[in-house]
């Protein structure tokens, strides 16, 4: 079969569909997983022993388990062991929850210990209370020094959203996956999935590097 | 004497195993400026950092303003209140100006106005010598300048106490005598003063006690110009030629 790269414009709308789920899903995923992260991080860097313990159990447990392997323990034997049921779309944007929240847990935990600790003094010393401390002091120096890191893990959580092809969900990967078994078209194909895939990690790369700009990291 | 704003009754404070204060005893009374002095590891840093609860003491009771640091949380804010802190590395908040670092303490703690405390703070900088400094961020300030605007913030939660945490050693010799002049403006106001320090010169002109610590004792509690001058201990006499 020759070469014949005219061909990936019948597909793109299809493409295109493909992309917009792999989008909501790192989107929503992200959203929650930056909440998550934060609390798990924030436990990690303030909470006592055992606040502490129940935050390390969780990043350790996915941090130490494949991406995969935490997905099929979603659809498939969380059904089985508290017959929960959920379809492949909410399984994807929770596996990527999970997933994503405990490495920014470890993002947050770092930036926060970054910070150092003769400036949480000094506004303690002020007679501030522990949260406005973090709130206003901590809080926002350690932001600036989370964006590299935390764009770097936006972009891992947008590829892996490509592992949800396993559980049948309609993305990118998917969709490039059902149109080349209709027509055999892998270099075509895969190719247009490839640069998709660029532009949207281009697009969140160009973001990240425009808010580090316009914030001087201190 | 009744009158003493800091009381330490056989205070204790240990690190795990190490015993860095030893059952200490110490009034400090209002308007006193007590000059701290010992080698490194003798508890006198603790020994300030119990007082305004930043260290948390482990044995006996430290009672400040009439307050215990063993009060809780809503108590030691109290207390921090009245005991202002200045360190040794200035620690200035660095995403906010010189001003904004003077503001915010009692914007925040004492619920004044924005407007009140941005005033408040134009005052203390101009106290300090800082009133064109205003708007700088700490990064564009000398040490020296720095550590000023750590003593306006720290005056302006009005404390009854302002405890200095060897304010001068991360600066250099010409810096430090602009943040010793501060200081000895202070004492001249008749501010309670408790300071660690290695300027054996400011202990003697400023200070009307000193205390030497030694293995978390206080070995020697004098007047300094009489202990200075004739130590009466020949571990502070050997210590004062390495000052």
């Amino acid at each position: 079969m020759e070469v014949n790269w005219l061909i990936i414009w019948d597909f793109i709308p299809q493409l295109l569909k493909g992309a917009q789920v792999t989008v909501h899903i790192t989107v929503v995923g992200l959203l929650g997983g930056v909440i998550l992260g934060a609390i798990a991080g924030l436990m990690r860097a303030y909470g006592n022993s055992v606040i502490n313990a129940i935050a390390f159990v969780y990043i350790e447990v996915i941090r130490g388990t494949p991406i995969v392997v935490q997905v099929m323990f979603l659809y498939f034997a969380l059904p089985v062991l508290a017959s929960i049921r959920i379809d492949p779309m909410t399984t994807a944007v929770l596996a990527i929850v999970i997933n994503a929240g405990a490495y920014i847990a470890e993002i947050v935990r770092g930036a926060v210990l970054s910070i150092s600790k003769g400036l949480s003094e000094a506004g303690l010393a002020i007679g501030l209370p522990r949260w406005k401390v973090i709130r206003y002091i901590v809080g926002p120096l350690a932001f600036r020094r989370l964006i590299p890191p935390l764009g770097n893990q936006f972009i891992v959580s947008l590829k892996d959203t490509s592992l949800f092809i396993v559980i049948g969900v309609g993305e990118l990967t998917r969709t490039g996956q059902e149109i080349m078994a209709a027509n055999f078209r892998a270099v075509e194909i895969w190719t247009a999935v490839a640069v998709m895939y660029l532009i949207m990690t281009g697009v969140l790369s160009l973001m990240l590097r425009m808010i580090e700009k316009r914030m001087r990291i201190l | 004497m009744t009158d003493a704003i800091i009381t330490f009754r056989s205070v204790s404070k240990h690190f795990g195993q190490l015993k860095v204060l030893d059952e200490v005893d110490l009034d400090i009374h209002k308007g006193e400026v007590v000059v701290l002095i010992g080698p490194s590891g003798s508890g006198k840093s603790t020994l300030l950092r119990c007082i305004n609860g930043l260290e948390q003491i482990t044995g006996g009771d430290l009672v400040v303003n009439g307050m215990s640091v063993l009060g809780g949380n809503k108590v030691l804010r109290e207390i921090r209140q009245e005991a202002g802190m200045v360190f040794q590395q200035f620690n200035l908040f660095p995403q906010m100006t010189a001003l904004q670092n003077v503001a915010f303490g009692p914007q925040q703690v004492r619920g004044m106005s924005a407007r009140q405390a941005r005033e408040l703070a134009r005052e203390l900088l101009a106290k300090v010598g800082l009133a064109d400094k205003a708007d700088h961020e700490p990064a564009e300030l000398s040490g020296g300048q720095q550590q000023r605007v750590a003593i306006a913030r720290a005056l302006a939660i009005k404390p009854k106490v302002m405890l200095f945490d060897e304010p001068t050693s991360a600066l250099d010799p010409e810096l430090k005598q602009e943040v010793l002049n501060v200081m000895r403006a202070l004492a001249a106001e008749g501010m309670t003063m408790v300071v660690v320090t290695h300027e054996m010169c400011f202990a003697k002109q400023v200070g009307t006690r000193l205390i030497f610590m030694e293995h978390g004792k206080i070995a020697v509690d004098g007047r300094p110009g009489d202990v200075i001058d004739t130590p009466p201990n020949d571990r502070m006499k050997d210590f004062l030629q390495h000052v």
